[in-house]
């Protein structure tokens, strides 16, 4: 397995319904996910996402373009690429009438493991899930979260080499997707690779080493959470409480993005004496904070809808 | 490292078992049309009661199709977890027919006891009860093929309660798997003798001498019923590696 765990070029899907104009799921992506990376795809509903994790699970044919999974043609050769991934599917669910423990212990007998090895993953799995407790109740009596917890735990006792989660920690509480967070690093550090998708973007954040932005099916940009926060055009948020009347004294430092009376700017550090000056003037109330991965993504997205509109 | 044809069938097979162990109430009244129908054939009939036990078995087996459409179904549509085991070295057909391995296994108990009842009311030769049970073996196989095909076909579970009712039914009920195959507008015979189920049915009237055993009829009957058992099966395994990826 010498090969880039992940690599597409220019991948296409067309989706053809009888009575409805075709529609472009993916046009035409390209992406690389190196080893022991964890890498987010970012997207707004319907962006893509989830058509491209399919084909990269080798459960949907791309109309166009290649993928690979470890030098393996996933189009050509699913059963290749097959023992060498793991999918937690979006709004996916275990059985209902297993508990946890059988869950993921049938789920990796399927997957032919040794029993010893099987109950010992298990075991570890729904540990770091903080599922032992409750890892023999049926699933029909679990929570939401703890259903999801179930599926993360299912794949991540795989430690496959290479890990699709689509909205893994969707429903969960903050504590348990730090758990999630938490095991889904170990992994990776063990050598496994993964991709996500994700709608939380403290989530993406915390979590990946790159991302990638999509939309329409299209890469808008891709880089680090730092790189893209960075090209937004400061790392400082300023947000002016009852702003939004006197936006034309802060369009000098950068967009004003008008939310409501208020108006956030984006500045760097050293326009932030310049800027403070101006809301103490004028009797705005500002609040300080670092720029996050929402206003890039907001930024990139939102210009995307702009260029298409025009 | 490929993944084999048919890796992983034992391991789903109890996975499903699990599963369908703990829907007792399910396997409990899995026999109630075969009961109804029983007993309707005891007050109306009972010199057809060894006719009618014979095709509660067949229909036993027959409708095993029914409930592996509808688990197919159920977990594609509403748990989304194939994409959990379909993206693994498990192959299709492994996970085809463990889950109606599964189902068989949890099911076959209260086929058994009804089994136990038909060879009291029949007194079957030794011949007789390998035919019917080959008979029941290619009606299940023929059933869990057609189940997990048309269960591919669904976006919805609510559509398919009422295809699945309506075509098990038909074929278990109306075609003369419970009743004498000569009752049966003898025009009509051949499409009897083409379906799984009537097909099986009649070859078990004609071993114990329930109709007359018309030499001709007994070999469409026969070919018919294995022809079609390896059609479907082979068909079904096809499907399944086909089905993995949507298009």
């Amino acid at each position: 397995m010498s090969a880039e765990p992940l690599r597409s070029r220019d991948l296409r899907k067309v989706y053809e319904t009888r009575g409805a104009p075709a529609t472009t799921a993916l046009g035409g992506v390209s992406l690389e996910v190196h080893r022991g990376e964890r890498v987010a795809l970012l997207g707004r509903n319907g962006a893509g996402k989830t058509t491209f994790l399919k084909i990269a699970s080798t459960l949907l044919r791309p109309t166009s373009g290649t993928i690979e999974i470890f030098g393996h043609d996933a189009d050509r050769n699913p059963d290749l690429a097959r023992p060498l991934i793991a999918v937690v599917p979006q709004e996916g669910k275990p059985f209902f009438h297993l508990s946890p423990y059988e869950q993921v212990y049938t789920y990796l007998r399927a997957r032919g493991f040794p029993r010893d090895l099987a109950k010992a993953r298990t075991r570890e799995a729904l540990e770091k899930m903080g599922l032992t407790d409750i890892q023999d109740r049926l699933a029909i009596t679990l929570s939401g979260g703890q259903r999801q917890r179930t599926m993360v735990a299912t794949v991540i006792a795989t430690e496959a080499p290479l890990l699709f989660l689509d909205e893994p920690t969707i429903g969960m509480d903050p504590f348990a997707r730090r758990a999630v967070w938490d095991a889904l690093r170990e992994l990776t550090r063990r050598g496994s690779t993964m991709l996500l998708t994700t709608h939380y973007l403290d989530e993406a954040e915390a979590l990946s080493d790159r991302l990638y932005i999509i939309d329409r099916g299209r890469v808008l940009v891709q880089g680090t959470a730092e790189e893209l926060k960075a090209s937004v055009g400061g790392t400082l948020k300023v947000t002016l409480a009852k702003g939004a009347g006197r936006r034309e004294l802060f369009e000098s430092f950068g967009e004003c993005v008008v939310d409501g009376g208020s108006c956030t700017v984006i500045v760097p550090p050293e326009r932030l004496g310049e800027l403070m000056a101006i809301a103490v003037r004028e009797h705005l109330t500002a609040t300080v904070g670092p720029v996050t991965l929402e206003e890039a993504f907001l930024r990139f997205v939102g210009r995307s809808i702009n260029e298409d509109d025009t | 490292m490929r993944s084999r044809a048919f890796q992983g069938l034992p391991a789903f097979f109890w996975t499903e078992v699990l599963v369908q162990a703990n829907e007792l109430t399910a396997m409990a009244t899995s026999m109630v049309i075969q009961g109804v129908v029983l007993v309707f054939v005891w007050i109306l009939d009972p010199s057809l009661l060894g006719i009618a036990f014979c095709g509660a078995l067949i229909f036993s087996m027959f409708t095993m199709g029914q409930r592996l459409l509808n688990e197919a179904a159920y977990i594609r549509i509403d748990h989304k977890a194939n994409d959990l085991y379909l993206a693994s070295p498990l192959s299709p057909e492994g996970y085809f027919l463990g889950m109606a391995g599964g189902i068989l296994l949890v099911y076959i108990a209260p086929v058994i006891v009804m089994g136990i009842l038909a060879e009291i009311v029949v007194r079957f030769t030794l011949a007789e009860v390998g035919l019917l049970l080959a008979v029941c073996f290619s009606v299940w196989i023929s059933s869990a093929s057609i189940g997990y095909t048309f269960s591919t076909f669904f976006r919805d579970n609510r559509a398919i309660w009422a295809y699945a009712s309506l075509f098990f039914t038909t074929f278990g009920v109306v075609f003369p798997v419970f009743y004498p195959l000569t009752s049966f507008p003898a025009s009509l015979q051949p499409i009897a003798l083409l379906l799984p189920p009537s097909a099986a049915a009649s070859l078990v009237q004609a071993a114990i001498g329930a109709i007359p055993v018309v030499p001709s009829r007994v070999v469409f009957g026969a070919v018919a019923l294995a022809a079609e058992t390896l059609a479907l099966f082979g068909f079904a395994v096809y499907w399944a590696r086909r089905t993995v990826r949507e298009g």
